[in-house]
């Protein structure tokens, strides 16, 4: 497809004959890149060992080869955290390469396996015994500290859902929904402070200069967990005065996140989520009221037309200057 | 033909190439800047998460818009209901071509996108609302498929030309299926030659320059193809489908369709490396997953659990490997990150970070990708 492209360019005379034998060579010999294709591989081996792995302990237990398993597992998770930490890349407070192309995936291997042998040990000995929180605790110590320690964001997120079962809550945001209940009033709170404490970290790491770019992992569960334990707090706990004022102090922070940095993810995540909120109020409200079912269709329609002017002319609210 | 300003596609297409060479220190700063000055596409095409806002906005207002249309008119009939359906529809189409693209100069903002799709459906469904109960599933394809095919061709939709070579094969096979006693025997041949035919014809297709425009929807009709290939011949499905349309036990030709299921995704991979056809292999190495789980659905031959162990280990060691080889022997084929990321794998990206996984941070220096700007007309670059 290249040909007619460079052709017109020559015609143009923004580049010279050279320039168009260079590209032609390119073209014709560029290398075939199987970047994508091998970390896939590399990605889906990690979790299917894991998922193998996991099962095979749970069917194992009471067997004789289960003493044999755990030690396999408690093998593996040695030898890749240890591998993880010598190859380490030399600390520093910004973001640093990965040392190995495999490097990630290694580390997330031995973080995964030591979850597994953790819980098993839980399972099977009670080594915690009812102090469930302490089993939590303990990977999520791990986690943070070989998150900051190695410089991954990968496990700094296994550590933020550690994080966040300690607290109550067991959470990535895709799933946020499905497992959790949302009756308790308890919850919801915790929700609401955990996502506070998770907006906080970045913006005490900006000031003090340290792993900035650890701030979209924190925020993007903090703006979920937020939203949707607010929302919650609404639907479920009927506490409207409370936390529909929350949520709107929430959009219209991301709202100015969105804004200041130039971030198109928060700004759509705000406005949804906003949204929601506001209709339901809306609807909730004008409940005794017996309005007509027209006056509900005519309010979709005016308010879409609203946001998605809002939003088509995103460009003028985002200031263009956003480091 | 082309609902979209094909000049501005031309200078789209024509930036775009020379982004890439720019990225690869094929052309200076100054060239690039010229290529940028020279080439415009004033076009609306935002962010990738505006657009997916976009798009769910556009869809519940045009949900209620239709309900109040329908309670203002007052339709009560069932031939009232279609008409002003497709009445409506016309008129999102018109909304479409007149606003969307016409004035505010939309191009895949996920406004554009929906009113099509929105368009689209509404007119399907009035027309074959009308049809009585007891309608060949055939007819309802074959009404589908003009619309189909029109609208992937003049608005230029990946989604719309999946449909619409979907809606081919069915037609197919369904009409193969009416064959009598040799339609078992037809089915998965129709179905691998259908799937060739639309393999080459898209493969070609590419090569035209006067196709240009269509580039993209015929790399989704390839892709589809080669899918659909591998999944006529692949035993699993021959066995279901002949289970359950003959009440067969055994399928004829047992042996072939074995062979089939084995051979087909090592020759892809084979045939995608060697000819650079990262379609090929990446469809192939879904045809390889797809090929362990139809053997181990009729032989048994070891616990799921230790075959996830094995395979996992099995995949994460040839991976290893692989990279290893690859960045000691440098050459035709390298480990290291080509520049192009197409959507797919942006999305699986995407997936991946979400699922706790890749340390590849999301492209947070690296505005082309999800760049606001890059795209023709766009002026802030966007992050996250």
């Amino acid at each position: 497809m290249h040909p007619p492209i460079l052709q017109n360019l020559l015609q143009q005379e923004i580049i010279t004959p050279e320039d168009a034998a260079k590209i032609d060579i390119f073209e014709a010999k560029k290398p075939f890149s199987l970047h994508w294709e091998l970390k896939s591989l590399l990605y889906l081996g990690v979790i299917l060992l894991n998922i193998g792995l996991g099962f095979l302990i749970y069917q194992n237990i009471d067997s004789i080869g289960h003493i044999a398993l755990i030690a396999l597992i408690g093998v593996i998770s040695a030898v890749c955290l240890i591998y993880a930490i010598r190859h380490r890349p030399p600390f520093s407070a910004g973001a640093s390469e990965s040392p190995t192309p495999y490097y990630d995936y290694i580390l997330l291997l031995g973080c995964l396996t030591f979850l597994i042998m953790e819980g098993y040990w839980q399972f099977q000995y009670q080594i915690f015994g009812t102090r469930y929180g302490l089993a939590t605790f303990i990977p999520m110590v791990l986690f943070f500290g070989l998150g900051y320690w190695l410089d991954n964001r990968g496990v700094l997120s296994l550590g933020i859902t550690a994080l966040a079962s300690w607290v109550g809550i067991t959470v990535t945001p895709q799933e946020l929904l499905s497992k959790n209940d949302f009756n308790s009033a308890t919850i919801v709170q915790t929700g609401v402070l955990l996502a506070a404490l998770l907006t906080l970290v970045p913006f005490v790491s900006e000031r003090l200069n340290f792993k900035k770019h650890f701030s979209l992992t924190y925020l993007n569960f903090a703006v979920h967990i937020g939203m949707i334990s607010c929302l919650a707090g609404m639907m479920a706990l009927d506490l409207e005065v409370l936390y529909f004022p929350l949520l709107c102090g929430a959009v219209g922070f991301y709202l100015w996140y969105a804004r200041t940095r130039g971030s198109f993810y928060f700004l759509t995540v705000a406005v949804v989520y906003g949204y929601i909120g506001i209709t339901y109020m809306l609807i909730t409200h004008t409940d005794s009221l017996n309005l007509d079912f027209m006056f509900y269709l005519l309010y979709f329609v005016l308010s879409c037309t609203g946001v998605i002017f809002f939003l088509i002319n995103y460009k003028r609210f985002i200031k263009n200057d956003a480091p | 033909m082309i609902a979209y300003n094909s000049t501005w596609l031309d200078a789209l297409l024509t930036r775009d190439t020379a982004h890439k060479w720019h990225h690869k220190g094929l052309l200076s700063d100054e060239q690039w800047k010229q290529v940028q000055e020279r080439y415009q596409a004033p076009f609306y095409t935002p962010n990738v998460f505006v657009r997916i806002g976009l798009a769910f906005f556009c869809m519940i207002l045009l949900s209620a818009a239709i309900g109040l249309f329908m309670l203002f008119t007052g339709a009560d009939s069932d031939g009232g209901i279609a008409a002003l359906s497709i009445f409506f529809g016309l008129l999102s189409l018109a909304a479409l071509e007149l606003w969307a693209i016409g004035s505010a100069r939309h191009f895949g903002s996920g406004v554009d996108d929906m009113l099509l799709y929105f368009a689209i459906s509404v007119i399907l469904t009035g027309l074959c609302s009308q049809l009585p109960y007891n309608t060949d599933t055939l007819v309802y394809y074959c009404i589908a498929l003009p619309f189909l095919l029109a609208a992937s061709i003049r608005y230029l939709d990946r989604l719309l030309a999946a449909a619409t070579f979907i809606c081919m094969l069915m037609i197919l096979l369904l009409a193969v299926n009416n064959i009598p006693r040799l339609a078992l025997y037809l089915l998965p041949f129709s179905g691998m030659l259908f799937s060739a035919g639309a393999y080459f014809f898209a493969q070609k297709g590419q090569l035209r320059y006067a196709w240009r425009h269509w580039h993209r929807q015929l790399v989704v009709v390839e892709m589809l193809a080669l899918a659909t290939f591998y999944m006529s011949g692949n035993y699993w499905i021959v066995q279901q489908a002949g289970a359950e349309l003959f009440q067969l036990e055994q399928v004829p030709m047992a042996d072939f369709f074995w062979l089939f299921t084995f051979i087909v995704p090592v020759a892809y991979i084979l045939i995608g490396l060697f000819k650079k056809d990262r379609l090929m292999m990446d469809i192939g190495l879904g045809c390889i997953a797809a090929a362990v789980f139809t053997f181990r659905y009729f032989f048994h031959v070891m616990p799921l659990e230790w075959a996830a162990v094995i395979g996992g280990a099995v995949l994460f060691a040839t991976a290893y490997f692989s990279i290893q080889y690859l960045r000691k022997h440098e050459g035709t084929y390298t480990y290291a990150a080509d520049g192009d990321i197409t959507l797919l794998q942006e999305i699986e990206e995407q997936l991946i970070e979400q699922t706790i996984a890749s340390q590849n941070p999301p492209t947070t220096g690296d505005k082309n990708t999800f760049g606001g700007g890059e795209f023709g007309g766009g002026g802030a670059g966007g992050e996250f």
